[in-house]
């Protein structure tokens, strides 16, 4: 296990997230194409603080990796309020047809 | 060597469950097949020393994140048409842009050399994590927090202001 291979797997599932986000219809989908993406960018902050840490204080990039993963959390809970309260007025969540911005 | 083969398990999971999440049609094979990728990034979390993080990714993102999207999938979603209720559009488009996308990144990966340290320490991480959060991020944990607090107030009021339609 190299950090070249971390960084590959990483990319890998970055761009599995991003064809999810920008493919998907349901809103919930795009959702889960975000979750991808931001694990990807977390674990590249944990790769890092692992195989090249900084001189001051070594496990600033799992910090960062934290600080990831409550925003995550931040944005789903949004995110789900977001399409619950959609879905109430419109009785679906497919992203493509929500084209009204004062409905 | 068993970290190799610890590794390939885990991308492997990963991998694959991150597939059957972008390729899947079915919306709730979806969810709960995201479930694996994050398992599989709590594992890699551990292997690259972060045992404090890999338990927060599990409790977080598997206990927390992906019940509340399963709930989402079951309470919004076209579950009841299994075969399109995850339908991609565009996909061929997406699939060229995410494939060049990670050729881009892989390429520029090829070329750059990281200063690498000989030996990468497994040591325990808790404690020194907790010691720089109330230290030296003491400013963007509490942030956080009050961020968190927002976004939980406003999830509800934008859930309980919406108007159901008859």
């Amino acid at each position: 296990m190299t950090l070249q291979a971390v960084l590959t797997l990483s990319a890998m599932l970055f761009a599995l997230g991003l064809v999810t986000f920008v493919s998907k219809r349901n809103s919930i989908a795009i959702l889960m194409g975000v979750e991808m993406v931001l694990n990807a960018a977390a674990l590249n902050f944990v790769a890092f603080s692992y195989y090249t840490p900084s001189k001051a204080a070594q496990l600033d990039g799992q910090v960062f990796a934290i600080f990831i993963i409550l925003l995550a959390a931040a944005e789903a809970v949004v995110a789900l309020g977001i399409a619950l309260a959609v879905y109430k007025q419109y009785r679906h969540v497919r992203a493509d047809e929500l084209v009204q911005l004062n409905g | 060597m068993a970290e190799t083969i610890f590794f390939y398990i885990f991308g492997g999971i990963v991998l694959g469950a991150a597939s059957l999440v972008a390729f899947s049609t079915n919306l709730l094979r979806a969810a709960f097949t995201l479930f694996f990728v994050l398992f599989g990034m709590a594992g890699l979390y551990v292997m690259l020393g972060g045992d404090f993080i890999g338990m927060v990714q599990i409790m977080v993102y598997a206990g927390g994140i992906n019940v509340l999207l399963i709930f989402g999938t079951m309470l919004t979603g076209d579950i009841a048409k299994p075969e399109v209720s995850n339908l991609s559009f565009q996909g061929v488009l997406t699939f060229v842009a995410g494939v060049s996308f990670m050729s881009l990144l892989l390429a520029v990966l090829e070329r750059t050399t990281w200063p690498l340290l000989d030996q990468p320490s497994m040591a325990p991480t808790t404690a020194d994590i907790g010691r720089l959060l109330l230290k030296e991020y003491v400013l963007p944990f509490e942030v956080i927090s009050f961020l968190l607090v927002a976004a939980m107030v406003g999830a509800i009021m934008v859930v309980l202001k919406s108007v159901e339609k008859p």
